[in-house]
């Protein structure tokens, strides 16, 4: 991994809360939180009246097993998804009440999601993907690559940017993926088993990465995972199981 | 530019995909193109069949025929007071031969012209003519019928046979004549002459792109100018350069003309002005060729024309048109019906290949799109993506399809398909009568068959439409897809395979 300084990433929200009243200020709130798929007697209920806050600057696992409902979850904090019943509130705004337009913008400005299997674009070189965020914003292109050069910088890949997908390592295309995460400067990082698809080491170099964006930027980091070491390495870890919290466990500092 | 950049790298590296859409609308735009290529090819060559008829620009032909009326006898007592009337004005002084003034054993050598099956009307009617709304351009021509008689007269009393015949007379008009003084060593030939007005070659009888040797006439300069046609410079053993005699004047053959299938074959072409000053018809003329403004003008004009000149028939090219027949007509048919049906057809099949192609790569690209979209791409952005996208496989295809149609119709022209016309005789009623009263070699349409080779051609703007055709396909195909994409739910993002 290389040693490359990380600049502080935070949105002006998040980093608003960081420098003033810090970790008590909540980015989630969500209380009952239900979500049905289907009706009758096929309905199967993957959420079950989930009551969840997530502070600015926490960096939260959330661990269960397969069907425990939390891709789900993921799914709702991303506002990729309404709930079917209950309230899910980002800094302060209820996603329920919000249209389709609002949710696009929100998950642009605010919201950026780390996949297990990158979700980069094929066609496209590693800078072109991390430029896929930002290219519906209305700088010029200089601005865009300038940022993008930046963003590829803080994963440590500048050298890497007219490379495609198919010619990085499992690690590096996440770490695009990442870099492409942050490019609008997030209040939430949201990661769907971000080293599932990955070895171990290019696995540690991930989670080192993910560490350091908390540790120096107060980056909010919400991510699902299998692995146990994973999990220890966060701050905190919600088990899921059968659509409930099983376990809520905060460590203490340090 | 980002989108552009995105666009293209999609297309470039999903090579396969994008030719395969591409084709798909190009085999569509290719068969517009031949359809409507040889369509035009069609159109030209019955154009070609159908030119000498009248001439090039000439929308209708005037005349006035000689109407034979009810009794079916046919001759001169057939026809109604006032045209026996205008015929014995117009053959009695200088056209009739004077036999009286022949004397035996005297050396003659005489043209004689007369109208030939239709009357003849003053030049002055082409002025009243041209002042009818929406004609674009008049122009007159005269055909005459020249009989030639030369020789020693022989001794025989010649008035005799022309009192019992009666001047004018029912039974044979002037034949019995000619045939009395066939026994003795008088020669007697009748060859046709149209005067044409040479100032509107494309409305005149003969048109330059009639001339197979030789040039047409000049605008100004000689006045003594003659065209022959092809079956007289033989006959007569003409070509060009040689001079041939006309009412007292020596005329120059400048030009030896085909004799077009359908057309109005004279024998000999001269400049109207002088055919009228050689032959005494001054400021007359039997034909008014006119030019709409439009083609969709030729029905009404021809009917004004026909209720306002009394006594008149209107030829329209649309009549001429009809009696064309033949494999070029059963072509030209089986194009306009099928043709257009074909082209539809086609163009359905190409768009509804290049939406389900899109539609499949929109499926394909279900986490792709996801992504954009979980990362807060806008529905606009994405059915703009993917519209970009088939836009691209349009223009791609219109030009493919342009090159490979413009190919195809290089391949039709190249085996030379010839179709044959047939030109049947006009229907002989009025002017099969007027022909048959005088039994002199008249002006006539040229009736039989005549094969066309066709030319299929590619208008720029049959291309361009083309291209336009692939493109709305492309988008079209695009709209489709990309609406589907659209509607697609950002959580396939997170779909774990593909």
């Amino acid at each position: 991994m290389p040693s490359t300084t990380l600049e502080p990433l935070p949105t002006p929200t998040a980093s608003d809360l960081a420098e003033g009243t810090a970790t008590l200020e909540s980015i989630y709130g969500l209380s009952g939180v239900t979500k049905t798929y289907g009706s009758g007697a096929t309905a199967v209920c993957a959420l079950d009246s989930i009551d969840l806050t997530v502070s600015a600057g926490e960096f939260l696992a959330i661990v269960g097993a397969s069907g425990s409902g939390k891709t789900t979850l993921l799914q709702l904090l991303g506002a990729l998804d309404r709930p079917t019943t209950g309230r899910i509130e980002l800094l302060g705004r209820d996603l329920t009440s919000l249209g389709e337009r609002e949710l696009t913008r929100l998950r642009r400005d605010t919201i950026g999601f780390v996949f297990q299997q990158f979700n980069l674009i094929p066609t496209l070189s590693a800078a072109d993907n991390v430029e896929v965020a930002i290219a519906t914003r209305h700088e010029s292109s200089a601005q865009r690559a300038e940022r993008v050069a930046e963003l590829l910088g803080s994963v440590g890949l500048a050298h890497r940017a007219q490379h495609l997908p198919s010619q990085l390592s499992g690690g590096e295309q996440q770490r695009v993926a990442i870099a492409r995460a942050l490019a609008n400067r997030p209040a939430v990082l949201l990661a769907d088993e971000p080293t599932g698809n990955l070895d171990t080491a290019s696995g540690s170099e991930i989670l080192e990465l993910l560490e350091r964006l908390v540790a120096e930027g107060n980056q909010t980091i919400v991510l699902i995972t299998h692995e146990p070491r994973i999990a220890e390495a966060a701050q905190r870890t919600i088990s899921l199981k059968d659509g409930r919290i099983l376990s809520d466990t905060q460590p203490g500092p340090g | 530019m980002f989108f552009f950049k995105y666009i293209l790298s999609e297309l470039r590296r999903r090579r396969g995909r994008t030719i395969l859409t591409a084709l798909g609308l190009a085999v569509g735009v290719a068969l517009v193109v031949m359809v409507n290529g040889l369509s035009t090819g069609l159109d030209n060559a019955q154009a070609t069949v159908l030119k000498p008829l009248t001439g090039i620009g000439t929308d209708m032909s005037v005349s006035r025929p000689l109407k034979v009326t009810t009794n079916g006898k046919g001759g001169f007592a057939a026809l109604s007071k006032s045209q026996q009337e205008q015929l014995r004005s117009e053959v009695g002084p200088g056209g009739g031969v004077n036999f009286a003034s022949l004397k035996a054993g005297s050396k003659v050598d005489t043209d004689t012209f007369r109208a030939s099956g239709n009357l003849t009307f003053s030049a002055t009617k082409l002025t009243s003519l041209s002042k009818i709304s929406d004609v674009q351009a008049v122009a007159g021509s005269l055909t005459l019928t020249d009989t030639h008689i030369s020789g020693t007269v022989p001794k025989i009393k010649i008035t005799q046979s022309r009192t019992s015949g009666g001047r004018h007379g029912g039974g044979g008009g002037f034949g019995p004549a000619s045939g009395a003084l066939n026994g003795g060593s008088l020669t007697t030939a009748s060859t046709s002459v149209t005067g044409v007005d040479q100032t509107q070659p494309t409305l005149a009888a003969v048109t330059p792109s009639q001339i197979t040797k030789g040039s047409y006439f000049t605008s100004g300069g000689n006045a003594y100018e003659a065209i022959v046609s092809t079956g007289y410079a033989n006959s007569a053993n003409l070509s060009v350069g040689s001079k041939i005699t006309l009412g007292g004047k020596t005329f120059d053959v400048i030009g030896i003309s085909s004799a077009p299938l359908g057309g109005t074959a004279s024998d000999i072409y001269v400049k109207l002005a002088t055919l009228q000053k050689v032959s005494g018809y001054t400021g007359q003329i039997d034909t008014a060729e006119v030019e709409a403004a439009s083609a969709s003008d030729v029905t009404a004009v021809a009917a004004t024309i026909s209720k306002d000149f009394t006594g008149s028939s209107v030829t329209t090219a649309s009549d001429l048109a009809s009696r064309v027949s033949g494999s070029l007509t059963d072509a030209k048919s089986l194009s306009s019906k099928l043709g257009t049906a074909l082209e539809i057809i086609a163009l359905i099949a190409a768009v509804l290949i290049a939406s389900l192609l899109t539609l499949a790569s929109v499926a394909k690209r279900t986490r792709e799109i996801g992504t954009l979209k979980a990362i807060g791409w806008s529905r606009w952005q994405v059915v703009r993506q993917i519209c970009g996208e088939a836009l691209g496989q349009g223009v791609a295809g219109g030009v493919i399809g342009v090159l490979l149609g413009v190919g195809g119709i290089a391949a039709i022209d190249a085996l030379g398909w010839t179709l044959k016309a047939t030109v049947a005789s006009p229907a002989a009623a009025a002017g099969g009568g007027g022909g048959g009263f005088f039994g002199q070699a008249a002006a006539a349409i040229t009736s039989g068959t005549t094969a066309v080779k066709i030319n299929a051609t590619a208008s720029i703007e049959l291309i361009a439409i083309a291209v336009g055709l692939a493109i709305l396909g492309g988008l079209v195909s695009g709209a489709i897809g990309g609406l589907r994409a659209a509607r697609l739910r950002p959580a396939a993002a997170l779909r774990t395979v593909e």
